[in-house]
């Protein structure tokens, strides 16, 4: 279960920094409508919202980077990175899920670009307009920075729950001790979520594994719908 | 049918401007050069909640309208129900506004991570391709939220008599660097019992040779010396890039 | 148990569409309703101890082809039960359709209920030539009244011209999971229809227990979390109330 074969590189604790510029900390993940549905209102809750989010969200973009860290690092056709966008749009089925994917995939592009700029990161921009965020934080990694694919797995697994968590905090006052241990707690989840993800690195675009998780869906799309109506501070 | 993503607002190098291949039209370079002064000079308007910053916008939207291209991107919370209201009160189109959703923290959003406003502004500017201005509105906040200069080229920073004669000595990056400290509400003096000597004398002191204005709405509902200031920076944004640039 | 079932359809002379080729295979029999020659309409062909009625050890599959311009509703006849076989391994349904030029391809199963100790895989696959249509529906009720449900994973995977529309996997967990607001959201069913039609909803509609979602590539999904089998079949009406091609749609609850 150990991720202890590598040591993180330092790209892997920027981009997981909740400091990174990277626009996350505009997105709550579904949190905000689950808060306002009271699903969510205090540190239990909050766990078990995580501990879906990750095994299914999380996973499906976890797949997703370390993928695109698999074929960043082999130079793979341009071509790829279409095919690659197809299959996660494919999987994605809530159009809020997808807009909150490529915004922070654009953030995250822009702010990663400083950073760890590479040719397959422009490629990636130039097939893809505005690529999705476990793509690009892939791609970051395998092309600019040498990270490996189960790294981007479990970064992008860690940004599936992290972002949720500081949410969390700042919608409900959530002691900021309890929501970061409920983070914590996910470790050996959010490794297996990895690890997993990782297996599936060097398999085509189309075979690639996808988890729906058609709670978060309905959650994405009522946050969009409601913030036509009323106040919404998260974007997503 | 795979069209969804070309209608989202590309990378920032991404984005691709409208061509008019018409050899006599006299529309403005549709590839400007890199850098700021191809694009639209970008003011922030930060202060303390009810300071009147949503007011100063407004009043420069109204004064500027006519001569410039602009468009606003507001950080404050926000539904379509204020964009309805800005636009009934024939401030701005709603095109032309943006509202940026900060995640409850509208500093982070306009100094520590930018993205957000970026993309709002990077979608205006696809929307406008010939803006002069945007005005980028922060949420309200303390005295010590800045914008980041990623963001904003210029910014001015709005404090009100209400809030007390002693915010300018209290200081902070916002009264300190802020290239425009806005005192504002000044009829309102006397009422709220605020010296304008005092808060003039600290805010000058407090900023060296940076501007202070002090102005009420009330009185002059067009911002007049806020909006030639603006002139100013525009102009001052203009020839720093050349004449054929903006 | 292995079977391997397959079903043609095709336009015959008068524009109605007909079964060619038929071959059930134990234990799934498909029982195509008899119908006056050269009436016009869709072949409707019933799934009799369907594809989804697998016990542990089943491997079942269905091989589907729609001619161009045909038009094909299979359906369903009662809800299935995928339940704990004698033998050891999950049980595995599979049905691959392929929809030439001009066809149409409406797969309306009847739930399936995914009773305690099963182990059940089911796959769907779409493969839609440019002008084709395709309305497919699954209804997932985990576990009978008070039950837990066994293991379970669906998956649905929808193309045209070779371009992925919908690659849904749905994969319910342990109770943990089930309970989860950021995965299930305790409900006990889950039902999704996706229409590939030409014609997509230009804006999703949600409520808080549904949503009709238009896919990147084309197509919409509808997605259901309800309490009860009657419940979602509502909800999903619901849906299919607002989206453009409703009037071309079959309706799911007959008459047949």
């Amino acid at each position: 279960m150990a991720l202890r074969t590598t040591t993180a590189s330092l790209a892997v604790l920027t981009l997981a920094d909740a400091r990174f510029p990277g626009g996350g900390h505009a997105h709550s993940g579904g949190l905000e409508e689950a808060v306002h549905r009271g699903a969510v209102s205090d540190p239990r809750q909050l766990r078990e919202f995580l501990h879906g989010r990750l095994h299914g969200a999380g996973a499906q973009a976890a797949v997703f980077a370390a993928a695109a860290a698999h074929a960043a690092a082999r130079r793979v056709h341009p071509h790829h990175w279409s095919r690659l966008d197809a299959e996660f749009d494919a999987r994605t089925p809530s159009p809020a899920q997808r807009a909150a994917s490529r915004a922070q995939g654009r953030g995250t592009f822009r702010a990663g670009r400083a950073a760890w700029p590479s040719e397959v990161l422009d490629e990636l921009l130039t097939i893809t307009g505005s690529p999705h965020h476990p793509v690009v934080v892939g791609v970051l990694l395998g092309a600019g920075a040498s990270g490996t694919p189960v790294e981007a797995a479990f970064v992008t697994a860690y940004l599936s729950v992290s972002g949720p968590a500081s949410a969390a905090v700042r919608l409900l006052g959530l002691d900021p001790f309890a929501a970061n241990a409920a983070v914590a707690a996910l470790e050996h989840e959010a490794e297996g979520v990895a690890e997993a993800a990782a297996r599936s690195a060097g398999e085509s675009p189309e075979d690639l594994p996808g988890t729906s998780a058609p709670a978060l869906d309905l959650l994405a799309q009522e946050h969009q719908r409601h913030h036509r109506e009323e106040v919404r501070l998260f974007a997503s | 049918m795979q069209a969804e993503h070309r209608d989202h607002v590309h990378g920032s190098d991404g984005h691709r401007h409208p061509v008019d291949f018409d050899p006599t039209a006299a529309g403005p370079d549709p590839f400007p050069p890199e850098g700021v002064g191809g694009r639209p000079l970008r003011i922030g308007i930060g202060g303390p909640v009810g300071s009147g910053k949503t007011a100063l916008t407004a009043a420069l939207c109204r004064t500027l309208g006519e001569e410039l291209e602009l468009a606003v991107v507001t950080n404050d919370i926000y539904t379509t129900e204020d964009a309805d209201f800005l636009r009934q009160a024939g401030v701005l189109e709603r095109e032309r506004i943006e509202a940026v959703q900060t995640g409850a923290c509208p500093h982070t959003a306009i100094r520590d991570d930018i993205t957000a406003n970026l993309d709002a502004v990077e979608r205006l500017c696809e929307r406008y391709s010939t803006l002069d201005l945007v005005l980028v509105e922060s949420g309200g906040d303390n005295l010590t939220a800045v914008f980041s200069r990623g963001l904003a080229d210029v910014q001015v920073f709005v404090v009100d008599v209400a809030g007390g004669d002693k915010v300018p000595r209290k200081g902070g990056p916002g009264v300190t660097t802020a290239d425009l400290l806005v005192i504002n509400k000044v009829d309102l003096a006397e009422r709220v019992g605020a010296d304008m000597e005092v808060m003039l004398a600290d805010a000058h002191r407090m900023r060296g040779e940076l501007p202070v204005l002090a102005q009420s709405l009330t009185d002059d509902p067009a911002a007049s010396a806020a909006a030639d200031w603006v002139r100013q920076q525009l102009a001052a944004h203009r020839s720093a890039v050349g004449p054929a640039a903006g | 148990m292995r079977s391997a079932a397959s079903l043609t359809v095709e336009l015959d002379g008068t524009g109605g569409s007909v079964v060619r080729g038929l071959r059930s295979a134990a234990p799934l029999t498909l029982v195509p309703r008899r119908r006056g020659t050269g009436a016009p309409g869709p072949a409707v062909v019933h799934l009799v101890g369907s594809a989804t009625s697998p016990l542990g050890g089943d491997d079942l599959a269905l091989r589907v082809r729609v001619e161009a311009g045909a038009r094909l509703l299979l359906r369903g006849i009662a809800a299935a039960l995928a339940l704990p076989g004698h033998r050891p391994g999950g049980s595995r349904s599979s049905i691959s359709i392929d929809v030439e030029e001009g066809g149409t391809v409406e797969y309306l199963p009847e739930p399936t209920v995914i009773t305690a100790r099963a182990e059940h895989r089911a796959e769907l696959v779409v493969r839609l030539a440019r002008s084709a249509r395709a309305c497919c529906r699954e209804t997932l009720v985990l576990g009978r009244s008070g039950e837990s449900p066994g293991g379970l994973v669906t998956s649905t995977s929808l193309e045209r011209e070779g371009e992925p529309l919908l690659r849904h996997t749905f994969e319910p967990g342990g109770e943990r999971l089930r309970a989860s607001h950021g995965h299930l959201g305790g409900a006990r069913v889950l039902a999704n229809e996706v229409v590939a039609w030409g014609r997509d909803p230009e804006l999703p509609r949600s409520e808080p227990d549904w949503a009709l979602l238009p896919l990147a590539g084309g197509g919409s999904l509808t997605t259901v979390l309800a309490p009860d089998a009657v419940t979602a079949r509502r909800r999903l009406a619901e849906a299919r109330a607002v989206h453009p091609a409703v009037e071309e749609l079959t309706p799911a609850d007959g008459p047949w």
